[in-house]
Parts: structure tokens; C-alpha cells; sequence
């Protein structure tokens, strides 16, 4: 559904930030993009749609090559929504239902049909009523709903969200990714980039591991979490359930778990279970 | 607690008001008091615009004398300018200092330009207090203003409140490292803030840019002009 081919990618400065990434999703997944602060995961969304252009390599959105001409661009930023880490920087209008309003405005729609988008979006992240609010009076998790609600207005295959959870409390953290598998549910392909590990193991098909620019490695959250070589190399760590069994095998209370060691709070729920019988 | 005039706009007893009303009795009002050109009418144009944003619409007192505390000292300090420097006549008060002195006519003409200003001032604040800015621009729209100007006050007005919130955060945290305790410190602090504040607002600026970009931005924001809230539901 989306694919990239080998993209390379260097800033005016000359810092390379992206060396040569290949990079695909396919429909009805979610996928994680893992990785430290600065090693390439915002440079990688603008590249998707089409906001950089790579030095080289291609980007392909429905087995289409994107083309850099206005008409492709336009539709490949309806197909590909991005949902920016700070919502400051995405929403600028005075109220909500302006902003969330402007996908689908531009995008050349009717009136109405905006009006009916605004308000399906805006009822699909539950901020209904909030229409004519001012984005700066909202709290920090409600900004975030209306910012996903702008980019859901312009119905596009694939959300990616740069860090939707940073900054976030709890009960806000738990919404978003409430929200974000509900989506994936009716259809919607979901990119994520984050550190929280403990979160990308809950939900995440698959994960891409990027260092420095560079994928060093893709898989399911088990062969990723345990391969302890791109764990260390990414600045990463491994999920808090994975480090208790770890723990325990080092110390010798529990054994037989092959370095596959349980990721989720349901998996440790499980094995502990297992193991007590 | 700071003072935010958004809160203000949105919650007053005028806010429900239709704002063609509003805007044509800020102007007419506004344009009245500049076209008589008389210091009783002009106080009374500020004494009853006092009265319909306190008592009409309810909008505390002391929150307006905070929103006037500022263009007062402007305009106090442009008219005592006018005032000393500025006039020929007869000499009424010599402040025997560099020949500096307070003629009738530039006396005049300070307390005429102070109450015009402010009598001018209290219609905009009659205007901005009970209006929500969304719908003044949308006034603004049908009046045909050229579109330039509303798409650059738009942008303005939410990067504004984003920009007191940066300003405000640094400012804490030099605060916190004492960072404006003696008069050079304080300088240098200052200098260092705005630095940042400009380079921040740079940034700020090529990052919306990449978000309008990303939802399909082709250089003009479009309207969004929902028909009358259907009740439905």
C-alpha cells in the first residue's frame, strides 16, 4: 500500500538523514517505527508524502511512483494523513470545526460535505460539542483527538502519527491508543512512530527498527524484542514484562523460556499462570 | 490569574449578540467621535462604551481596566510628548530646561489627541471584548476585506497565544535560575529570550508550513462556512 525503495535523504546542512530505506506497509496493519530522538522517523513521514523529496529512491503510495506535480501530491497527501507530534503546530485555526475543516476544503469539497466530515470526525475521536471552541482553551489530549479528527476529515488510507503519545497522561495515552484501534478495526492502515516500547508491543503487527537513518531491523514485536543486538544498538529497551522474565531466568527461577520471553501484560499474565499450575 | 481576552470574548452577555451589530456600532460610533473632533464628545463616547462593556455585557471591571492599562500608558506617553515638545502660542508652564517648554496650543492638542485616542480605543475594545475573533474575520469576510490580510490576522491570532505561552515558559525558567536578579543579568537574560524567541518562532513557522503542506495547503485557506447547526440527533 505504501512502499519505499531505497531512500536517501540529507538536509541543506549535508547531514544525511536518511540512508538508503526501504520501507513497506500493507493494508489493515499497524505499524511501529522505533527508533531515538533524531534518528530519522519525522524526515521518513515527509518524505512519504511527498513534503521532502529524497535524493533518491522512490516512493510508491497504491503501486503508484509518487510524482512530484501538484495533482500527485494532492493525492497523495489525502491518502496518506499525517498527524504531527505537537498539535500547536498543526491546528491554526480560531475554533476546532474550522480547522478540522480544512482538509476537506481543500481537497475541494462541498460545504456540506465538509460540514457532515467535520462533525462524523469530530464525533469519531469524541470531541462533539467542541465545534466552536477555541483549540487553545483544549487540554493537551483533547488537542490531540481534534488534530487526528482533521487529518480522519480527509478519509485517508494511511494515519501516520509522529509520537502521538509524548506529553500525554495516562488516561490520555490510553484513549489515543483506544482510538487508533478502533480505526484500525473499520479498515484504516496505521503508522506509528514512538519509544514506548511497553505500548508498541500492545498493538503493533509489526515494527521497523531505524537508527541513525538507517532500518536495522523489521519483523513482529517477538523477533524484534528478542534480538537483544538491535534492542542495544536502537537505545531501546525491552518491554517491563520482558525484563521481569528476564530477570528471573538470570536469577534461575524460571527456566525453559528460550530467549523468547513473555512481551505483554496479557503474555506474562499467561506464562505466570502456566508456570504456577 | 492572567488575562485572557479570548475567555472573555466567548463568554459575556454580548457574545450571542449578532456581530454585524457590533462591528457597525464600534465603527459608526468610532468614526463619529473622529469626524466631530470635540473633547466633550469624546468622553462621552468613552464613558458609554465603559458602560455598555461593563454593565451591558457583564464583563468585570477590573478585567477592563486591564485590557485599557496598556494603550493608557501608550497613549500618555505620546501626549505628554505632544505636550512638551511640540506647539507654538503662548507660553503657559516653562520647565526652564533646555528651553523646554508647555504652550496653550500643544496642551491642547495633548488632551484632544489622549481623549480622541482613547475614545476610538474603548469602541475597537467594545468590539474585541464581546466579540469572538472567529466571527469578527468572518464580518470582516462578507465586508470584503481583501483575503490577504484576514488569512495573515488569522494565523496571527493563534500563534499569538502560542507565542505569550513560549514567552511565558522561558521566561519561568530563567526565573528559575535567577536569571533576572541585577540589572545586567536581567539585560542579558532578556537579550537571550528574545534571540530564542525568534528562532523559535522560525521553526515554528516552517513546522506549520509542513502541516498546511501535509493536509493539501495551495496557499489560500478555504472558508468554512457550515449551514445554520441543525439540531438533529
Amino acid at each position: 500500500m505504501l512502499k519505499a525503495e531505497n531512500i536517501f535523504y540529507s538536509y541543506d546542512d549535508g547531514t544525511k538523514a536518511l540512508k538508503g530505506i526501504d520501507f513497506q506497509i500493507s493494508q489493515g496493519e499497524i505499524v511501529a517505527l522505533v527508533g531515538k530522538n533524531g534518528a530519522g522517523k519525522s524526515t521518513l513521514f515527509l518524505n512519504f508524502n511527498g513534503i521532502l523529496r529524497p535524493d533518491e529512491g522512490n516512493i510508491f503510495v497504491d503501486g503508484d511512483m509518487l510524482k512530484y506535480d501538484k495533482k500527485s501530491l494532492i493525492k497523495c497527501r489525502q491518502k496518506l494523513g499525517i498527524v504531527f507530534q505537537n498539535p500547536d503546530d498543526q491546528i491554526f485555526a480560531p475554533t476546532v470545526e474550522e480547522d478540522v475543516a480544512f482538509g476537506p476544503l481543500n481537497l475541494k469539497l462541498s460545504q456540506d460535505e465538509t460540514q457532515k466530515r467535520v462533525s462524523e470526525a469530530l464525533k469519531r475521536v469524541g470531541m462533539s460539542g467542541f465545534e466552536k471552541k477555541a483549540p487553545h482553551n483544549l487540554s493537551g489530549g483533547q488537542k490531540k483527538r481534534v488534530a487526528i479528527a482533521g487529518i480522519l476529515a480527509m478519509k485517508p488510507e494511511i494515519m501516520i502519527l509522529d509520537e502521538p503519545t509524548s506529553g500525554l497522561d495516562p488516561v490520555g495515552v490510553r484513549k489515543i491508543i483506544k482510538l487508533l484501534k478502533e480505526l484500525n478495526n473499520e479498515g484504516m492502515t496505521i503508522l506509528i512512530s514512538t519509544h514506548d516500547v511497553d505500548l508498541v508491543v500492545e498493538y503493533a503487527d509489526k515494527v521497523y527498527v531505524i537508527v541513525d537513518g538507517e532500518i536495522i531491523g523489521k519483523g513482529t514485536p517477538n523477533e524484534i524484542f528478542n534480538n537483544m543486538e538491535i534492542i542495544k544498538k536502537a537505545n531501546l529497551r525491552l518491554p517491563l514484562i520482558a525484563e521481569l522474565f528476564k530477570k528471573l531466568e538470570e536469577n534461575g527461577k524460571i527456566t525453559g523460556l528460550n530467549n523468547n520471553y513473555p512481551l505483554t501484560v496479557k503474555e506474562g499474565y499467561e506464562k505466570i499462570t502456566e508456570i504456577l499450575k | 490569574m492572567k488575562f485572557d481576552m479570548d475567555f472573555i470574548a466567548h463568554n459575556n452577555n454580548l457574545s450571542l449578540m449578532n456581530p454585524y451589530y457590533k462591528l457597525i456600532i464600534a465603527i459608526l460610533i468610532m468614526l463619529f467621535s473622529l469626524i466631530v473632533n470635540n473633547l466633550i464628545i469624546d468622553i462621552i463616547v468613552f464613558i458609554l462604551m465603559g458602560i455598555l462593556i461593563t454593565l451591558v455585557a457583564k464583563i468585570s471591571f477590573k478585567s477592563y481596566l486591564k485590557f485599557i492599562t496598556i494603550p493608557f500608558i501608550f497613549s500618555a506617553i505620546t501626549c505628554l510628548y505632544l505636550i512638551f515638545f511640540t506647539g507654538t502660542g503662548e507660553i503657559i508652564f516653562n520647565t526652564h530646561f533646555f528651553g523646554i517648554v508647555v504652550t496653550d496650543k500643544s496642551l491642547n492638542l495633548g488632551i484632544n489627541t489622549f481623549c480622541r485616542v482613547f475614545a476610538c480605543f474603548s469602541c475597537l475594545g467594545f468590539l474585541a471584548l464581546t466579540t469572538p475573533i472567529a466571527e469578527i474575520l468572518h464580518c470582516l469576510r462578507s465586508c470584503k476585506v481583501p483575503k490577504i490580510f484576514i488569512e495573515i490576522s488569522l494565523l496571527m491570532y493563534n500563534t499569538i497565544f502560542i507565542f505569550l505561552d513560549q514567552l511565558d515558559r522561558m521566561r519561568n525558567a530563567q526565573e528559575t535560575r535567577l536569571g533576572y536578579f541585577g540589572t545586567k543579568s536581567a539585560y542579558h537574560s532578556l537579550a537571550s529570550l528574545f534571540t530564542n524567541l525568534f528562532v523559535k518562532s522560525l521553526d515554528k513557522s516552517e513546522k506549520l508550513q509542513c502541516a498546511l503542506d501535509s493536509r493539501c495547503y495551495d496557499g489560500e485557506i478555504p472558508i468554512y462556512k457550515p449551514s445554520k447547526v441543525k439540531k438533529d440527533a
